[in-house]
């Protein structure tokens, strides 16, 4: 299973709070308590995709729990690998 | 089992035959165990398979990882370096981390691990050690390391264990306190005490406020981090100076309210177990639960079933959490 691109829209959908979903992995959870709060402080790009980076790279770095197998396809759904990566 | 309360010369035997193992035990007892492959901390409250909660001060809490991991380090940290916690980290592992409680590390770890760089990328899980409630203020809590023979009181240990092929590590939570229906608490300020809290956006004193509104302080605040409760234990309320302290720090901007009151915490705890579902017992390798679950739960002689683990001064689940269970998983891939 591979990490949709940073581009992919449902990252900033979550970050920005506009999408919330029902995630199981811990890390992401605790990490998008203080991410989303910090981007309704300050929305500017640079702290977006700061964000969405982080956010990324904690499913990337963690990419066999299962957990993180199961959010993603929450988020994403099944999509066709293509779409998934860049 | 993998989990087991046993004797200083029980939990030696398994030293010698060269088993990794994670323990828990009063200082005394520590003391009297050989060098080998183990990390452990200081504390002498367990909940045992066998027996429920149990207070020992002559009796190891083991938890026996050799099953699992395919190597060990440990490392030393002080309150500085322990930033680098998640960027090293081993790749394909976890680290499970301790520190002695009211360490200058506790306080660091806890006020700054969310912000830590890599947060979240690898696992990590631990607890904050501890002493006999009875010698609180007389006596520092001690990590041991076992490879090395060192203790320390001040600084952490992070045993980083690189598991065998075909094995994942996830960290998980139990915590049964969910935010109660009433008044919405922010802070303007992080730390340990607050004088001042926004109740609703209202500055008032947070003493004042918790006295007038007589606030059960053995209920903590609760923050909702993406669904993820997340608590903040009180600690104690100084009238005369008006300040509130806690056992974990408070954050601005994180929107708290104080816990639903619970009918019954093993009652809770079985139910939400249930619910949980996924957590199987042959998967848990490790975990451990908080001093004021223990406490005000009155858990001495009873049973946490799946979970057995030493009695904490505070958990670690990526980050300093309160009167939360904690647990670690290997999944096999």
């Amino acid at each position: 299973m591979d990490v949709p691109s940073k581009s992919h829209k449902a990252w900033m959908d979550i970050v920005t709070g506009k999408r919330l979903y029902a995630l199981r992995f811990l890390a992401a959870k605790i990490l998008l308590g203080r991410v989303i709060r910090s981007v309704s402080e300050n929305p500017s790009l640079d702290n977006i995709n700061a964000s969405i980076e982080q956010l990324r790279n904690i499913y990337k770095k963690n990419i066999d729990t299962p957990s993180v197998q199961q959010d993603l396809i929450t988020i994403f759904g099944e999509e066709e690998p293509c779409n998934r990566t860049s | 089992m993998q989990q087991d309360i046993m004797t200083v010369a029980a939990a030696t035997d398994k030293i010698n035959q060269g088993r990794t193992l994670l323990l828990a035990g009063d200082e005394h007892a520590l003391r009297q165990l050989p060098r080998g492959n183990w990390l452990g901390g200081t504390i002498p409250y367990f909940i045992s398979h066998a027996e429920g909660g149990v207070a020992s001060r002559d009796r190891i809490f083991v938890t026996d990882i050799s099953g699992v991991v395919a190597g060990i380090e440990i490392a030393q940290y002080d309150q500085d370096s322990l930033a680098r916690v998640y960027t090293e980290a081993p790749p394909r592992g976890f680290s499970f981390i301790l520190i002695p409680g009211m360490s200058k590390a506790h306080l660091s770890f806890a006020l700054n691990a969310p912000n830590y760089k890599g947060f979240g990328t690898h696992p990590l899980v631990g607890w904050i050690a501890g002493v006999h409630l009875d010698d609180l203020g007389r006596v520092r809590p001690k990590v041991f390391n076992g490879l090395t023979g060192s203790v320390i009181e001040e600084g952490a240990l992070v045993l980083k264990a690189t598991l065998g092929p075909g094995k994942v590590a996830e960290v998980g939570i139990i915590n049964l306190f969910e935010q109660g229906d009433g008044d919405t608490l922010t802070f303007p300020a992080d730390g340990f005490s607050a004088e001042e809290v926004l109740v609703n956006g209202e500055t008032r004193n947070f003493a004042d406020y918790i006295l007038t509104r007589r606030l059960d302080t053995k209920l903590p605040l609760v923050a909702d981090y993406y669904g993820a409760m997340v608590n903040i234990s009180f600690q104690g309320i100084d009238r005369a100076a008006g300040r509130v302290k806690f056992y974990a720090p408070v954050f601005t901007g994180i929107r708290y309210k104080h816990a639903r009151p619970l009918a019954d915490y093993r009652t809770a705890f079985q139910a939400r177990v249930a619910e949980e579902g996924s957590v199987a017992e042959e998967r848990v390798i490790f975990s451990c639960n908080c001093i004021l679950n223990y406490l005000y739960s009155e858990l001495e002689g009873k049973k946490t079933e799946p979970f057995a683990g030493p009695v904490t001064f505070g958990e670690i689940a990526y980050q300093l959490l309160n009167q939360t269970l904690v647990f670690l998983e290997i999944h096999d891939i």
